[in-house]
């Protein structure tokens, strides 16, 4: 985890004080879409994390205390018609995200966990959940949940967040 | 239809002249009232503005203008959705930087920058912006006037970071100035804006008379963000702003030069107090004549740097003492997310807490005067005139 954190941010650090606007919109296009980069990044994405997930002793997707959701600052679109993976349903999905690390207590792992906001309607406004482990300031997008992620979507309203995992942490 | 019987008509009116001969003479009927558009007072010297983002109901963003002598709302100021709000130097204006779409919840995206008169609370103006305002918490930096008022600034992300520098007096955008990925418009003098960066950097931007960059330079590092990042949420000094950090450091930073200087930083945590924190949505505030720092401080760890202070801490800036500790638990209030501080001679500190109540606390001996339940929905900023 250290590790992914130290290459993540020594990049963006570097990336801040070095590019051009046009550049660095380049590349946090490319590092901020985190669903769909993140992959490529040193994490194992080899393991079966639903098949640990919520338990009937644990909370679930529609619970704050869920421990997917140790990041997020937002409404659970588990309870907006949606899932804790899916947007409800006429929204669109934000491509630019910031990022998590969770520990699962089903199996003792640390997961990398994109936040996706889902756009296009006004605040679901049910299930608020504002949770901060790791999350940075605004001067570090990546991991910052106060700004609005649905920014650079065409309908750019925030209605709620989802939390995907993108794989296992390494240590 | 059968006719009412005599008798009992009669037998009413019997009834009616014993009632009325009991009953006092009633009063004079009440004026006819006119319709009138109320105008606000003269401004108080407990006056704030508070910012309330209505998380719930993100577009209906609004402030509302409050007197805490009187315990009353004195107005309203619109504020659409994840809005930044500022007041000119001279007091004479506000000025809201949000976004509204065109059909409510969803439609054509506009952003703009709206002033309203803080005499009159009357908007009359506005500049459309680019769709790129920052969309995010408050602080003193989302939008932000030069020294003289001259120019106006706004941050823009997208998620690309840099601002737009507008002239408020003809109401044009002269120009948006790249920031290489550092946030937010820390204005200071006429012509300066700073902008905090990942690596605990101040970019400082000099422009020129026609609002372009003229001149930048990086500062070194005051803060580190990887073992204790500061707040955004800058606070207002006699020499320009205060940064707390997390883990209770203040960095307080003097911008009344070309080039920023940070004064060494120091700990609100003493000896035997570790575990406490600075936290909330707005961190803390500064009386500047008397040099005091106020702080809403809770027990907590890693993660917990948005929670509310169940306590407020009064230090003195010249010495770092501190001068004061007021639990406000005990006191009957929720854990406080924003608080500020009148400017005057008898100052009163106005917390705002995360039931959405507005404690007005006498500054000096902490005694709360008056709790204004559920003003808003989420007051997550105050801004004293």
């Amino acid at each position: 985890m250290r590790a992914f954190d130290r290459l993540f941010e020594q990049s963006s650090r570097s990336l801040a004080s070095r590019t051009s606007r046009r550049s660095l919109l380049a590349v946090l296009g490319q590092a901020l879409t985190g669903a769909a980069l993140l992959p490529l990044l040193p994490i194992d994405r080899g393991s079966q994390a639903r098949a640990a997930d919520a338990t009937a002793k644990t909370p679930g997707p529609e619970n704050c205390e869920y421990w997917k959701y140790c990041a997020i600052d937002g409404f659970l679109c588990a309870c907006c018609g949606g899932t804790s993976t899916s947007c409800p349903p006429g929204t669109g999905s934000s491509p630019i995200t910031w990022v998590g690390t969770c520990h699962n207590p089903g199996d003792g792992r640390d997961y990398i966990v994109s936040y996706n906001d889902c756009c296009g309607k006004a605040s679901c406004g049910t299930c608020e959940c504002n949770r901060n482990e790791r999350e940075k300031p605004l001067y570090r997008p990546s991991r910052n949940n106060d700004l609005n992620w649905c920014m650079a979507n065409a309908n750019a309203d925030y209605h709620c967040t989802v939390s995907v995992i993108v794989g296992v942490a390494e240590k | 239809m059968q006719s009412f019987p005599r008798w009992a008509a009669a037998l009413g009116l019997a009834v009616s002249s014993a009632a009325l001969c009991a009953t006092p003479t009633p009063p004079p009927p009440l004026p006819a009232e006119h319709l009138t558009v109320e105008k606000l007072p003269a401004r108080g010297p407990h006056w704030v503005y508070l910012v309330d983002y209505a998380f719930d109901n993100e577009i209906d963003s609004r402030v509302y203008l409050y007197d805490a002598d009187v315990h009353r709302r004195l107005g309203q100021i619109d504020a659409g959705f994840l809005p930044g709000f500022a007041l000119s130097p001279d007091g004479t204006m506000s000025v809201v930087a949000t976004t509204y779409f065109a059909r409510g919840g969803h439609g054509a995206r506009t952003d703009v920058v709206e002033f309203t008169d803080t005499a009159t609370l009357t908007t009359s103006r506005e500049i459309v912006l680019p769709t790129k305002r920052l969309h995010a918490v408050p602080t003193l930096f989302n939008v932000a006037y030069s020294s003289d008022g001259r120019l106006l600034y706004v941050s823009y992300v997208t998620p690309a970071a840099s601002f737009g520098v507008l002239d408020p007096a003809r109401g044009t955008v002269l120009a948006e100035i790249d920031t290489a990925g550092c946030m937010l418009v820390i204005p200071s003098g006429a012509n300066r804006v700073s902008s905090l960066c990942e690596s605990g950097r101040l970019l400082t931007v000099t422009l020129d008379a026609q609002g372009h960059e003229a001149a930048r330079s990086m500062s070194a590092p005051f803060f580190d963000a990887d073992r204790d990042p500061v707040f955004v949420q800058g606070i207002s000094t006699a020499r320009g702003f205060a940064f707390l950090s997390f883990l209770g450091q203040v960095h307080e930073v003097d911008l009344t030069g070309a080039e920023p200087v940070f004064v060494p930083p120091w700990s609100l945590i003493g000896s035997g107090e570790q575990g406490w924190r600075p936290g909330g949505e707005q961190v803390g505030a500064i009386h500047r004549a008397l040099g005091k720092l106020f702080v809403q401080m809770h027990r907590g760890g890693e993660g917990t740097h948005k929670d509310g202070g169940s306590e407020l801490w009064v230090f003195d800036l010249a010495s770092h003492a501190r001068l004061a500790r007021w639990p406000l638990k005990a006191a009957g209030l929720k854990p406080v997310v924003a608080l500020e501080v009148s400017q005057d001679a008898t100052p009163v500190l106005f917390a705002a807490t995360e039931a959405a109540d507005l404690a007005i606390i006498d500054a000096g001996s902490g005694h709360i005067r008056h709790v204004e339940r559920r003003l808003g929905q989420t007051p997550w900023q105050l801004l004293t005139p």
